[in-house]
C-alpha cells in the first residue's frame, strides 16, 4: 500500500530525513520510535502533503501511485489521514460544521453521496459515544481552547469518522489520561481491518500493550536503522536508543 | 512557506486571485426614463427639490439653513481615505423614474423598475416578498413602492417614503428630523439635510412589537447622480422593530456620491436592531469607479433600558466612511455594533462606531472584523466616551482585523474617554491572517482550499453573522464568500 | 485675579492662536544661547531652527499629538530662558533623597553641567560621559549625525525651539564591545529661578545624546526633579539616541518634577540589528507632563521594550505619546503602561503600532490599563495599529476601570481593611512596571513613591468620610 525509498527530506535546508525506507503493507500496524527531533513528525508531515519540505531525493509510492505530487486534500480524498501532533486550532469554526465538510468533501471526491444531516447526527453521536468524547465538544470551535488530551481525543473522532485507508497518528497517545488511552486504543484497534493500514509514532511502549503492531521501528537521524516486532519497543523501554544509535554508528 | 513541488504551488495561487478578480453581479443598469436635473448646486437647486415634492415651509427653510452652514464648511480629511477631491457642482441633485402622479398600488409602477428589483432579487409584488419583511424600495432619489402597507396600518406602524410622511405625518418628522443627526453634525449630513429627496420613515407606536421584518432596499441607476436619501425611525415606549436595509448600484467608470442620514429615536424600553448589507459597486481592480459611500448613521437611545442595536455587512463601495453610533442617554440603556467590513481591489473602508455613554448604567458592546484582501484599505474608527454621569456603564470593545495577501493594510484607531471612575472599558484588537497551518490541517481533512479559507472567514466573521436576522444572515454569508472568492495563497 | 483656565476660556481661538505664537517668540528673544563654541556645522542649525520659530504650525488640539492635551494653558505663563544656573542655596546630592546607587553620575542645575556634584571618575576606557556643550567644544563631528533627524509632526514647535536655545544636556557614548561596569545617573534639579518678575519661572532646555556602538550596552538611569514641590518651570527635554548592531540599552526615566512644573521630553531611539532597547518610564510629578517616545526599527531582529506606570493626582496632566515603527522585517516591540488616577487631574495615552509592507514577521504588542480611584479624573487613551504586512503579529488591549470590588471584598472577608486592600490591589497593579527595574534600590523607590502616593490618597478620602 505504502512503498518509501531513500526518501530525503530538507527543512529550509536543513536535511532532516536521510534515506529512509519504509514498506506498509494493507492490514498492517507499524509503530515508528525515536528520539526526540529525530524526524517521526517530518515523516507524518511529508506523507500528508504539509509545505516547507524539500524532498531531495527518493519517492514515496501510495497504491502505485507517486504520494508527493498531490496536494494535501487529493491526499486525503485517496484515504491518507494524519492525527496531528499538534492539532491546529480553528478560532470561530464550529467543529460539527467542520467534519462534516470534510467527511462530504471526501464522499464528494470519490463520486460517493454526500450524508444528510440526520446520517451524519447519527454517526457522529455513535462515533463521539464510542470514544467517549463529550458531545459539547462537537459544539465548540475547532480545537479552540480544548486541553491537550481533547484536541487528541479530537483527531480520533475524525479518523473514526472519515474511516481512511492510511491512518498515521502522530504520538497521538501523548498527553492522554490511562482511561482515555485505553478507550483510544479500542477506538483504533475497532479500525483495524485487512484493507487499513496504520502508523503509529510513539514514544511509549504502553500504547502498543494495547494496540499490538506488527512491526516496530526505529528512527534515528532521518533513517530507519532497525526494525523489528513488538519486542523490540520493550527492549528499547528497557535500554533506551543509546545503544541502537551506537552500534550504528560503529 | 511553500512547497517544493510546483503543481502545489498553483493550487495556492488560484484561490486569492479569484477572490480578487470575482465580479459584482448587481452591475446592471435599467433603461427607465427617468426625470433628472442637470448637474449642479444652488440655492435654487434646493427650491426646485421642495417645489417637486410640494413640501411646507419649514422643510425649505431647514434645507436652506442647511445649505448655507454647508458652505461654510470643510471637507473632511481625517478619515483614512484616499480621494480626489469631489465636484459637487458636476453632479445631479434629484433623479426620479417618470411615473403618475401618485401610486395606489404596485399595479402601477413601471414593470421595467419591477424587473429590476426582481433581477436584483427583491422582488416587490407583496406574494412574492421576502418572508414577513415589508420592502420599501428606493431607486435613485426616490421611493418607488412600499410594501405590507395595510398589514402594518393595522399594527398602527407607519412604514412609507420620507417625502410621503412629510406630507401625512408632517408634525412627527418635524419632532424628530434633525434631532438626532443636526444639520450641522458634519459636512456631509449637512449636504444630505440640504439636498436629500427621499428615505424612509418608520414610527412605531407605544407598546406595539412591529409584525415583520421591515427592509430598504437602495438603488442608484442614473449616470451622475448622487444619492441623498435620509431614513427615519422612532419607536415609542415599549415597542420594538427590526429594520434591514440592502443597497446596489450598476457599475459605471465615475464615481458617485451616496451621503446619506439615518436617525434612530428609542424611548423607554423600546427596541431598534438596524441591519446593513451594503454592497454598492466597488469600482473595478484599478479603482476605477465605484460608490463614494459617506453615511451618517445615530442612534439616541433616549429612554431608560431602551435598546439600540445596528449590524453591518459592508462589502461594497469603493470608499465606506461611516459611524452608526450610539448616544446612551436613557439609564440601563444599551447600544451594541456588530461589522464586518471587506475591502479588496482598492476599496477603502474607514468604519466604526461611538458609543456614547450619558445614563447610568449604560452598557455597550462593539465587535468589529475587518478584512483587507488585495490592495484593500481597512480602518476601524471608534469613540468610546463614558461621561461623568454614566455610573457603572460598561464598554467592552473587539476589533480583529484579517488580513489576505501582502498588499493590503489594516488599522485600527479607537479613541477611548472615561471621566467615570465606576465606569469600565474593555478594548482589544488584534490583527491576524490565515495561517499556514490552518489551511493545511483543513486541507488534510479533504477540504479544498478555498472552501477552507471561507470557513475561516465565515467562523473569523460569526459573531457579527449571529446578529442578523436569520434570512439575512444567510445572505450576508453568500455575499462575503462571493467577495471573497479565491482570495488566499 | 481669574485664574489662568478662565482666561483660556475667555479668548477667541485667533487671540489664543495669537498668544502661543507670541509665547515662542519671546523665548527666542529673551534667550542667550553660549553658541560661541558651536562648531560650524551646528550655527545654520540653530538659525534655522530660531527662524522656523516664526512660521511653524502652531499646536492645536485638532492635531492627533496634542488632541486630548489643554496645551493652551501652558501659554498663559511667561517663562525666562535661562542662561545661568545659579542657586542660591548649596546642594548636597545625597540629601535629595534619590537611591543610593553605585554609578557615574552627571548633575545639571536648571539644565547646566555640574561638575562639582557630578562623579565622573574611572570611567571605563572607550566611555565618553560628558555635557553635550563640553562634547561640542571637544569632539563636535561625532554628534554631527545625532542633528539631522526629522521629528514628529506636532512637537516640532517644541524641538526647533530645544534646537534653537539649548546649552547642555547628556553626552553619553560607549565604544565597540565595550560594557559599562556601573549605570550612568542622570540627575536633572531644577527651580523657578527668574531674571525678572514678568516670568513665572524658568525655561529649561537640555539636549541630549547616547551613541551605542555595536555590541555596547548601558544602563541610564534619569531623574527629573525639583528644588521643592512648588517651583515653577518648563523643561524641554530632547534625547536622540543611536544603537547599533548588538548593542543594548537599559534606559530608566523618572519623573518627579515639582507639581507646577511643565515637563516635555521627546525621546527619539534609531536601532540597528538585533538592538535592545528596554524602558521604563515613571511619572509622577509635574502639573502638565508630557512624554513622546519614538522607535525606529532601521534593521532586522531589533527589540525594544517600553513600560511605564503614571499616576495622576489633583490638577494634573500627564500625557505619553508612543510611536514604534516597525519599518524592516523580523523586529519585535511590546509597549506595556500603567496609569492610577488618584485625583482630579487627566491622563492621556496615545501609542501607535506602524508596521510598513516589507516588516513582515513583526511581533507587537501595546497594552494600556488604568485605575480610576477618585470622581472626576479623566483618561483619554488611544491605541493604534497601522498594519500594511500581512504576517505579522500585532495586538493591543485597553482597560480603564475601577479596583475589582469583587477582590476588595475576598481581601475584606479575610479580614483585611478596606484601606489596605485598596492600597495592595493599587500596588499589586504597578507591581509588573516596577519589577521591571534591574536595580534593587530603584525597585524599591518606586515602591516606595507609590506607597507614599497611595497612603496619602487613604488618608485623604478617610478624612473626607470622617466629615
Ligand atoms: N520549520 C522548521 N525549521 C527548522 N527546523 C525544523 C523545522 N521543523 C522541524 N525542524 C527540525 O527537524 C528535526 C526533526 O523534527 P521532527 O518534528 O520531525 O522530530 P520528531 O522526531 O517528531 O520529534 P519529537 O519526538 O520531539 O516529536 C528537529 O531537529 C526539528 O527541530
Ligand atoms: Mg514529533
Amino acid at each position: 500500500m505504502l512503498r518509501i525509498n531513500n526518501l530525503h527530506v530538507k527543512i529550509e535546508g536543513k536535511q532532516i530525513l536521510n534515506g529512509l525506507d519504509l514498506t506498509v503493507n494493507a492490514g498492517e500496524v507499524h509503530a515508528i520510535m525515536g528520539p526526540n527531533g529525530s524526524g517521526k513528525s517530518t515523516l507524518s508531515h511529508v506523507l500528508a502533503g504539509r509545505e516547507g519540505y524539500e524532498v531531495t531525493d527518493g519517492q514515496v509510492l501510495f497504491n502505485a501511485e507517486n504520494l508527493l505530487q498531490l496536494s494535501p486534500e487529493q491526499r486525503a480524498h485517496k484515504g491518507v489521514f494524519l492525527a496531528m501532533q499538534y492539532p491546529v486550532e480553528l478560532p470561530g469554526v464550529n467543529n460539527m460544521t467542520f467534519i462534516r465538510e470534510s467527511i462530504n468533501a471526501i464522499r464528494r471526491a470519490r463520486g460517493q453521496d454526500e450524508f444528510n444531516t440526520l446520517e451524519f447526527l447519527q454517526l457522529i453521536r455513535e462515533k463521539a459515544a464510542q470514544l467517549q468524547l463529550d458531545e459539547k465538544l462537537l459544539k465548540r470551535n475547532v480545537n479552540a481552547g480544548f486541553s491537550g488530551g481533547e484536541k487528541k481525543r479530537n483527531e480520533v473522532l475524525q479518523m473514526a469518522m472519515l474511516e481512511p485507508q492510511l491512518a498515521i497518528l502522530d504520538e497521538t497517545d501523548s498527553g492522554l489520561d490511562i482511561d482515555a488511552l485505553r478507550v483510544i486504543a479500542q477506538g483504533v484497534n475497532s479500525l483495524r481491518s485487512a484493507e487499513r493500514s496504520i502508523i503509529l509514532v510513539t514514544h511509549y511502549q504502553r500504547l502498543l500493550e494495547y494496540i499490538q503492531p506488527d512491526f516496530v521501528h526505529v528512527l534515528v537521524n532521518g533513517r530507519i536503522v532497525r526494525s523489528g516486532d513488538k519486542q523490540l519497543a520493550l527492549t528499547l523501554e528497557q535500554k533506551g536508543y543509546n545503544w541502537i544509535i551506537e552500534e550504528d554508528a560503529a | 512557506m511553500r512547497s517544493a513541488l510546483k503543481n502545489d504551488q498553483e493550487n495556492d495561487q488560484t484561490p486569492i486571485d479569484d477572490l480578487i478578480r470575482s465580479g459584482y453581479a448587481h452591475g446592471f443598469v435599467t433603461p427607465i426614463e427617468s426625470d433628472t436635473f442637470p448637474p449642479g448646486l444652488s440655492e435654487n437647486t434646493i427650491l426646485k427639490i421642495s417645489a417637486k415634492k410640494n413640501e411646507p415651509d419649514w422643510v425649505l427653510e431647514w434645507r436652506l439653513k442647511a445649505y448655507r452652514r454647508w458652505l461654510a464648511m470643510e471637507d473632511p480629511e481625517w478619515a483614512h481615505v484616499k480621494h480626489p477631491d469631489i465636484d459637487f457642482q458636476s453632479m445631479s441633485y434629484y433623479s426620479a423614474p417618470k411615473k403618475k402622479e401618485s401610486l395606489n398600488s404596485l399595479d402601477e409602477v413601471d414593470p421595467q423598475l419591477l424587473e429590476a428589483y426582481n433581477k436584483l432579487g427583491i422582488p416587490l409584488e407583496e406574494q412574492k416578498a421576502l418572508a414577513g419583511a415589508a420592502v420599501d424600495a428606493v431607486f435613485d432619489s426616490v421611493s418607488v413602492a412600499t410594501t405590507f402597507r395595510k398589514s402594518l396600518a393595522d399594527a398602527g406602524v407607519i412604514f412609507c417614503s420620507m417625502s410621503e410622511a412629510i406630507q401625512k405625518h408632517p408634525q412627527l418628522v418635524q419632532k424628530y428630523m434633525g434631532s438626532v443627526v443636526p444639520y450641522s453634525d458634519n459636512f456631509y449630513a449637512a449636504l444630505n439635510a440640504a439636498v436629500f429627496t427621499d428615505g424612509t420613515f418608520v414610527y412605531i407606536p407605544q407598546g406595539v412589537r412591529c409584525p415583520m421584518e421591515l427592509s430598504t432596499y437602495f438603488r442608484i441607476n442614473e449616470a451622475n447622480t448622487g444619492q441623498f436619501e435620509r431614513t427615519l425611525i422612532i419607536a415609542e415606549a415599549g415597542s420594538s422593530v427590526s429594520y434591514l436595509e440592502g443597497c446596489t448600484a450598476p457599475m459605471r467608470d465615475e464615481n458617485q456620491l451616496h451621503a446619506a442620514v439615518v436617525e434612530l429615536v428609542a424611548m423607554d424600553d423600546a427596541s431598534i436592531k438596524y441591519s446593513t448589507v451594503q454592497n454598492w459597486y466597488p469600482g473595478d481592480e484599478q479603482g476605477k469607479g465605484g460608490i463614494y459611500n459617506f453615511v451618517t448613521k445615530r442612534g439616541a437611545c433616549r429612554g431608560k433600558r431602551s435598546h439600540i442595536s445596528w449590524t453591518q455587512v459592508e462589502t461594497g463601495s469603493a470608499i465606506t466612511w461611516k459611524y452608526p453610533s450610539c448616544l446612551l442617554i436613557g439609564d440601563d440603556s444599551v447600544g451594541e455594533f456588530y461589522s464586518v467590513a471587506v475591502t479588496r481591489g482598492r476599496q477603502q473602508a474607514d468604519t466604526g462606531t461611538k458609543m456614547i455613554h450619558i445614563g447610568a448604567n449604560t452598557k455597550s458592546t462593539i465587535v468589529s472584523k475587518g478584512i483587507s484582501a488585495g490592495h484593500g484599505q481597512n480602518t476601524y474608527r471608534g469613540l468610546v466616551r463614558m461621561s461623568k454621569g454614566a455610573v457603572n456603564a460598561r464598554n467592552h470593545t473587539q476589533c480583529d482585523s484579517l488580513l489576505l495577501g501582502d498588499q493590503c493594510a489594516a488599522h485600527t484607531f479607537p479613541y477611548i474617554e472615561v471621566m467615570n471612575p465606576d465606569a469600565e472599558v474593555e478594548h482589544e484588537a488584534t490583527t491576524s491572517k490565515i495561517s499556514d497551518d490552518q489551511l493545511f490541517y483543513c486541507r488534510q481533512r479533504g477540504i479544498s482550499e478555498e472552501d477552507a479559507v471561507s470557513m475561516i472567514v465565515n467562523g473569523f466573521c460569526k459573531e457579527v453573522f449571529k446578529e442578523l436576522p436569520m434570512e439575512f444572515a444567510v445572505e450576508a454569508q453568500k455575499l462575503l464568500n462571493l467577495t471573497l472568492e479565491g482570495a488566499v495563497g | 485675579m481669574k485664574s489662568p483656565v478662565q482666561n483660556a476660556q475667555l479668548q477667541t481661538p485667533q487671540q489664543r492662536q495669537q498668544l502661543q505664537r507670541e509665547w515662542f517668540q519671546q523665548l527666542v528673544v529673551g534667550a542667550e544661547v553660549d553658541a560661541e563654541y558651536d562648531p560650524d556645522w551646528l550655527l545654520p542649525l540653530r538659525e534655522k531652527a530660531l527662524q522656523s520659530i516664526s512660521t511653524l504650525p502652531l499646536l492645536n488640539r485638532k492635531q492627533e499629538a496634542w488632541r486630548y492635551n489643554r496645551v493652551d494653558n501652558i501659554f498663559q505663563n511667561s517663562f525666562d530662558p535661562l542662561f545661568d544656573n545659579d542657586l542660591e542655596q548649596k546642594i548636597c546630592i545625597e540629601d535629595i533623597g534619590l537611591p543610593a546607587i553605585d554609578s557615574y553620575r552627571l548633575v545639571f542645575i536648571n539644565g547646566r553641567i555640574d561638575l562639582s556634584l557630578s562623579e565622573l571618575s574611572e570611567l571605563p576606557a572607550g566611555v565618553i560621559l560628558t555635557g553635550t556643550a563640553e562634547a561640542l567644544r571637544t569632539i563636535p563631528d561625532q554628534l554631527m549625525s545625532s542633528f539631522d533627524h526629522l521629528h514628529q509632526p506636532g512637537e516640532q514647535l517644541f524641538t526647533a525651539l530645544n534646537t534653537a536655545l539649548f546649552n547642555d544636556g547628556v553626552y553619553l557614548h560607549v565604544n565597540q564591545s565595550v560594557t559599562l561596569d556601573r549605570p550612568v545617573e542622570i540627575i536633572y534639579l531644577n527651580n523657578n529661578l527668574t531674571r525678572s518678575e514678568q516670568h513665572v519661572g524658568s525655561m529649561i532646555q537640555t539636549r541630549n545624546i547616547i551613541d551605542l556602538e555595536s555590541g555596547a550596552s548601558a544602563t541610564v538611569i534619569e531623574h527629573f526633579i525639583s528644588n521643592n514641590k512648588h517651583e515653577k518651570y518648563f523643561h524641554n527635554n530632547f534625547t536622540d539616541i543611536n544603537l547599533a548592531d548588538d548593542s543594548r540599552l537599559r534606559h530608566y526615566r523618572i519623573q518627579d518634577e515639582s507639581r507646577l512644573a511643565y515637563h516635555l521630553s521627546n525621546v527619539q531611539i534609531t536601532q540597528h540589528r538585533r538592538s535592545r532597547y528596554f524602558s521604563t518610564c515613571l511619572a509622577f510629578g509635574g502639573l502638565w507632563s508630557k512624554s513622546a517616545v519614538r522607535v525606529e526599527f532601521q534593521a532586522q531582529q531589533a527589540e525594544c521594550d517600553l513600560l511605564g506606570l503614571y499616576t495622576v493626582g489633583d490638577q494634573q496632566l500627564t500625557d505619553f505619546h508612543l510611536d514604534v515603527q516597525h519599518r524592516v522585517p523580523s523586529c519585535r516591540s511590546s509597549e506595556q503602561f500603567k496609569g492610577i488616577l488618584y485625583g482630579r487631574g487627566r491622563a492621556v495615552f496615545d501609542g501607535r503600532i506602524l508596521v510598513d509592507r516589507q516588516a513582515q514577521h513583526s511581533d507587537a504588542a501595546l497594552t494600556n490599563d488604568n485605575l480610576l480611584l477618585v470622581r472626576d479624573a479623566e483618561v483619554n487613551t488611544k491605541p493604534q495599529l497601522e498594519i500594511y504586512a500581512d504576517d505579522v503579529k500585532c495586538s493591543h488591549g485597553t482597560t480603564v476601570g475601577r479596583l475589582d470590588p469583587e477582590q476588595l471584598f475576598y481581601m475584606r472577608s479575610r479580614g483585611i481593611a478596606e484601606h489596605s486592600a485598596r492600597k495592595m490591589l493599587c500596588q499589586g497593579f504597578a507591581t509588573d512596571i516596577i519589577e521591571s527595574f534591574e536595580l534593587q534600590q530603584l525597585r524599591d523607590y518606586a515602591s516606595e513613591k507609590i506607597a507614599h502616593t497611595l497612603n496619602s490618597v487613604e488618608s485623604e478620602m478617610e478624612h473626607k468620610n470622617g466629615h
